[in-house]
């Protein structure tokens, strides 16, 4: 249906005049109805004759914009032609050499031009039939009806669809295309099932190799990789499941930091060791001990990568950890997690703790394995689900630690600190361990008793540990602050965690869970990126294709594409000489 | 009844000259619409083609001076 871009209004110059002046005959004022009717007749060709005007100057003004966009390209283009002559007047070609070199370094020349597309568009419509384009009656709301349609189809395709021409031709296009693959001998078709077979392929592969590799890696850095750490990991299903998901949301931010987190867990132990001096004396080397002592406040938070990233930890890890881990992993990962646990609780209640917590925990490696990994596994749990609810629910868990360690409650202070920046988490914590070094100190406080004691004694802790878990989760909060992880994480955490504390006292297995995160998160979080990868790659292919199948411009380039590609093979040095010719004619 | 009958001749006739005028008047617009319509399509064709020698003009240039200049090597 034609639609007049520009309608001169009215139309109807002489129409209805004689009724209008009917009516003004109704109250007896028109003497002369043949002088009305010319009247009006005369006034709507007035109207007529302001609407023409209307058009005219907006017919005008389009064409002024137009021209006037050509005279600035025009204008430009003297300009580069001016240029362009001295640039050529200044060519010597005697005096200038060009290498071989050069020619090949070149730059391959790529036109800046911009090829106008959609030309026939909603936004490149006029104005005036814009205009009229909206006084039209909309299409019936047909769309309403799509939820009740099985197909599937859009209805108001039906009715009306702006995007049947250009599908069409795009099909035809893309017909032709595909004829013309196939009949060069379908060879661009086979790669890509080859291709993507073996992608799948890989999909499977990648994981394992990744496992391996990291299980070298951590072998020879003289890490000592336990059999039963696997199984650790994997046994507590609802803890593994947990971290699963944090590993999950972590994923994206972890995959950069596979790596480091697998140093996390002795990053944790490290990141002990700048805090507290104390852990050497307990710990076999000294340099090591204090490392180690960190690691559990690592261990611990599985969520909170970012925190031993961050901090100085790293760079001790590198350092001591390896030294300290072929002798002190041994105890941690053979020993139990109960002992790499009981660090972590320490650390949790307060980081000032830390340092009285992990001189306990050596001895206890040796003593009960068992035991301390209940412990552990609870307070850990607790840490990773009270960092979430403590966020939200918990703030009064971590009041509860306070009362049961009145020097706690100084430790528990410069945790939210280092919520801000992790690296001054570990000077903080310094501190305060020297005076918790003493073993004595913490036993007399029921939570430092509980902390240190769940390394060497593990049932007393129970009845504490409920009492930790609160303490814990605390310092779990704080630790997670600082990683800025946390945050991600604590939308998982929060939701998992909304029984904070009845969840820890019941689920020891979290505890567990959180010692095993570390190296379970970097697996997940491995597989997770690989997984990831993949996909944005598969997006960006469909992204690609559906582009292509909605651009004119790059259907039309493909289509070019493949018919030189036919002509090269055909007789691509013609194709060249042709292009060549044309260029030369060009410069003439 | 001849004054009423002239009256209304005069009537009839004076209605007469007023349509005239009015076909004079809508004439003159219905050319005026035409001379509009018809100039517009000139210009908007003469400022196609136009464009389009703009269009093959730029790319030649363009040409040229990727040609002429030594242009940035890779290195």
């Amino acid at each position: 249906m034609p639609l007049p871009k520009r309608v001169v209004e009215p139309v109807h110059v002489a129409r209805n005049t004689v009724s209008q002046a009917g009516s003004y005959g109704a109250t007896g004022s028109i003497p002369n109805e043949l002088e009305a009717v010319t009247n009006g007749t005369l006034a709507n060709t007035v109207r007529q004759l302001s609407s023409l005007s209307k058009q005219a100057e907006d017919m005008f003004g389009e064409l002024v914009r137009e021209a006037h966009s050509l005279t600035v390209r025009v204008n430009s283009l003297q300009i580069r032609l001016d240029r362009l002559s001295v640039n050529t007047k200044q060519l010597d070609s005697t005096g200038e050499e060009v290498s071989l070199q050069d020619i090949h370094m070149r730059k391959a020349f790529k036109s800046a031009v911009v090829f106008d597309q959609q030309v026939l568009s909603r936004d490149t419509m006029p104005a005036p039939m814009l205009e009229m384009y909206s006084q039209c009656d909309k299409p019936p709301p047909l769309y309403k009806l799509n939820p009740y349609r099985e197909d599937g189809k859009d209805g108001m395709k039906f009715y009306t669809d702006p995007d049947y021409f250009f599908n069409l031709w795009r099909l035809e296009m893309l017909k032709d295309t595909e004829k013309m693959m196939h009949d060069r001998g379908k060879k661009p078709h086979r790669p890509k099932t080859e291709g993507s077979g073996g992608r799948h392929k890989k999909r499977v592969r990648q994981p394992h190799s990744t496992r391996e590799r990291q299980r070298q890696l951590a072998t020879q850095h003289g890490e000592y990789l336990m059999p039963q750490d696997n199984s650790h990991y994997r046994a507590p299903h609802q803890p593994y499941e947990y971290m699963e998901e944090n590993t999950m949301m972590l994923g994206l931010s972890m995959n950069d930091q596979h790596r480091p987190s697998r140093p996390n867990s002795i990053e944790l132990r490290r990141s002990y060791g700048p805090e507290q001096p104390l852990n050497q004396q307990i710990g076999n080397n000294t340099v090591d001990g204090r490392i180690y002592s960190p690691p559990p406040m690592s261990i611990i938070d599985s969520n909170n990568y970012a925190a031993p990233i961050s901090s100085n930890n790293i760079i001790y890890d590198e350092s001591n950890m390896y030294n300290h881990n072929t002798q002190q992993n041994n105890y941690q990962y053979t020993g139990s997690m109960g002992e790499v646990l009981s660090p972590s609780g320490t650390p949790s209640r307060g980081g000032r703790i830390r340092p009285s917590q992990p001189p306990p925990a050596p001895p206890s490696n040796n003593n009960s394995n068992n035991s301390t990994p209940t412990v552990s596994s609870a307070s850990t749990p607790t840490r990773g689900r009270s960092l979430s609810s403590n966020r939200e629910t918990l703030p009064p868990p971590p009041p509860p630690p306070v009362e049961n360690n009145l020097p706690f409650t100084e430790p528990l202070p410069p945790p939210p600190p280092p919520v801000s920046i992790s690296p001054p988490i570990p000077s903080a914590n310094i501190p305060p361990p020297p005076p918790l070094p003493p073993m004595p100190d913490p036993p007399a406080l029921l939570t430092n008793g509980d902390v240190k004691s769940p390394s060497k004694q593990k049932s007393p802790p129970n009845h504490i540990i409920q009492s930790k878990p609160l303490v814990l989760p605390a310092d779990c909060n704080n630790i997670r602050q600082l990683n800025g992880v946390i945050n991600d994480v604590n939308t998982t955490v929060t939701n998992i965690s909304s029984g904070t504390v009845s969840a820890l006292k019941k689920t020891p297995g979290p505890g567990h869970v959180a010692h095993y995160d570390p190296r379970s998160d970097l697996l997940k979080a491995i597989r997770d990126g690989v997984e990831l990868r993949k996909v944005e790659k598969i997006k960006q292919k469909e992204g690609e294709r559906s582009n292509a199948l909605h651009d004119v411009a790059s259907i039309l380039a493909r289509r070019v594409a493949v018919e030189i590609s036919d002509s090269d093979s055909a007789s691509g040095s013609e194709y060249d000489s042709d292009g060549w010719a044309e260029d030369d004619s060009n410069l003439k | 009844m001849g004054g009423p009958k002239e009256g209304v001749q005069k009537q009839i006739q004076q209605d007469w000259a007023n349509r005239e005028y009015i076909e004079v008047i809508t004439g003159s617009i219905k050319k005026i619409t035409d001379f509009l319509n018809s100039f517009d399509m000139s210009c908007r064709s003469r400022l196609a083609i136009l464009n389009e020698k703009l269009t093959t003009l730029e790319r030649r240039i363009e040409y040229l001076e990727a040609r002429v200049t030594k242009g940035e090597t890779l290195s």
